[in-house]
């Protein structure tokens, strides 16, 4: 185990050193604006984008919290992957690149995600009860009540 | 130096740092969602490096390329493009279950410790970068100042060694963790976590891979490309008005072939040559692919045609004003393979200006930038 991670962490090492060196081809052409944006991606990240996250998230009430998390978590994924899209349709190289209607798409999407979590949620309350009814298992938990 | 046994660093006091009650920044959490982050990193990773080598092949290896399986380049680069976006919302998840190891006190504890909050750095930092510039690509938008192509190599390679390195390092937590714990009073809520970014996963995944994976092209939301638009039902990388094409210089047209025995061709005489009819994929490297019906003229006609030896590499020369793939060198296994043509028919129908007009290359298992279009030269090597 001990040799295995030493071989592993060595590789690690060896292959970041060529990554660096691999940099500094001139090819690349401004090697040192990457460093600069690589520490501006994790400055954006941890400064901005997870502080934001965990404030939308304390500012949910907590039972709507966990109803809402994974609607919330899809349509924030779904969004961070339309953005360039929205943001490039003005500069299209040409009319095969970007040719759908995006800005219509997100709303398909982020409609379809709220419509999904809606009917899961329907269906959640609804099948239990419909079981009960029907005098089979009793013991299907609802969301959040197995703590 | 013995790292294990640093000199005492003085201990500060506690500044008021954020405090975190969330149950799910835990080392199962972060096993879980770093598994499949790791998967798909190394998938990209792998893949990527195929890619890398079909465009550029080392000196020794330019003959050896495989040109099967004719749908190879697709699948690879299709997948590169896929992981890479589904990987978007598990980094995300990942760094959010890991986030309040950024306060843990004091901040550093020891060399070792020092050295590998660096790493962890430069891990997040590289990861970030790949995914963002990766995507961007794929909209041919670059908005930052160095060259796109050999800084995502170089990258790649510093994300991959610093990702080898945090896994040597937390190997005891990742093994401790790896399985589901007998007692777990989090299991629910995590479950329910985990689901909640596989969704997320699902969801992205579906509204992009229709740009390479047809099949699913309705669901094709978000991704740059659609298989169904562009000229012919293709989509285009580059225009011949970018590539500086114009009517007056195609007047001029011939395939010239140079080669122990040279030779002009017009375009009735291309035409007048056997003809073959291939299905082969475009697939291009910023992840969009599809498959098309070609007829043209087989290379390796044109090469035996010309007296080229068996084992001869072929250079095409493209009209192309612009750009660096003006000049490409194809090695004999793409050359010699029956599928290999110069194509002058698509889906029936001449070439359209934008996809070549009046002669293109379609190869087997190769990147789109390498399909040269408005061929004007052949070169036996």
């Amino acid at each position: 185990m001990r040799a295995l991670r030493l071989t592993i962490g060595a590789a690690g090492v060896a292959a970041m050193a060529l990554g660096a060196v691999l940099l500094t081809n001139p090819q690349v052409g401004k090697a040192l604006d990457v460093l600069w944006w690589l520490i501006g991606a994790v400055l954006l990240h941890d400064g901005v984008l997870v502080p934001a996250t965990l404030a939308a998230g304390a500012l949910l009430p907590p039972r709507l919290r966990r109803a809402t998390r994974g609607a919330l978590i899809t349509a924030a994924c779904l969004t961070a992957v339309a953005l360039p899209t929205l943001l490039r349709q003005g500069h299209r190289a040409n009319t095969s690149v970007l040719p759908l209607d995006y800005g219509r798409n997100l709303v398909i999407a982020l409609g379809t995600v709220a419509v999904l979590a809606v009917a899961w949620h329907a269906g959640r309350r609804v099948i239990p009860r419909a079981r009960r009814r029907c005098g089979r298992r009793r013991s299907i938990g609802r969301p959040g009540s197995s703590r | 130096m013995d790292l294990s046994r640093p000199p005492r660093l003085p201990q500060l006091p506690r500044p008021p740092l954020p405090v975190f009650k969330g149950r799910l920044h835990d080392p199962r959490t972060a096993t879980v969602i770093g598994r499949l982050l790791g998967a798909a990193i190394l998938t990209a990773f792998v893949t990527g490096l195929i890619s890398h080598y079909l465009q550029q092949p080392p000196g020794w290896a330019a003959n050896l390329l495989p040109s099967r399986p004719s749908w190879g380049y697709r699948l690879t680069q299709g997948l590169h493009v896929a992981s890479g976006i589904a990987a978007i919302p598990l980094l995300f998840a990942k760094l959010w279950t890991v986030y309040p190891r950024l306060f843990e006190w004091p901040p550093v504890r020891s060399v070792a410790h020092a050295l590998e909050r660096l790493s962890i750095g430069v891990l997040v930092g590289s990861v970030l970068l790949q995914l963002l510039t990766g995507l961007l690509n794929t909209l041919q938008w670059y908005p930052w100042p160095w060259n796109f192509r050999p800084a995502h190599w170089a990258l790649a390679w510093v994300a991959v060694g610093a990702l080898l390195v945090h896994i040597a390092v937390k190997a005891p937590q990742i093994a401790a963790h790896w399985q589901r714990p007998a007692l777990d009073a989090d299991g629910p809520d995590r479950r329910s976590f985990v689901a909640a970014v596989s969704a997320a996963v699902g969801a992205v995944t579906l509204t992009t891979v229709g740009q390479s994976f047809t099949p699913l092209k309705d669901f094709d939301l978000f991704a740059p490309r659609h298989p169904d638009h562009g000229p012919q039902g293709l989509p285009v990388n580059r225009t011949a008005a970018a590539a500086g094409i114009t009517s007056e210089r195609l007047t001029r047209w011939r395939l010239r072939v140079d080669g122990p025995r040279p030779y002009e061709l017009t375009l009735d005489e291309l035409r007048a040559m056997r003809q073959h009819s291939v299905m082969l994929p475009i697939a291009c490297v910023e992840g969009w692919s599809k498959n098309a019906h070609w007829t043209g003229v087989r290379i390796t006609d044109l090469l035996d045609r010309a007296g080229a030896p068996p084992g001869a590499r072929l250079r095409v020369t493209s009209m192309q004003r612009h750009g660096a793939y003006a000049v490409m060198d194809m090695g004999t296994s793409y050359a010699r393979d029956p599928l290999t043509l110069l194509a002058l028919s698509l889906n029936g129908q001449t070439l359209a200006l934008d996809h070549g007009f009046p002669a293109r290359v379609i190869a087997p298992n190769r990147p789109g930038v390498l399909q040269t279009k408005w061929v004007e030269r052949l070169e036996v090597l």
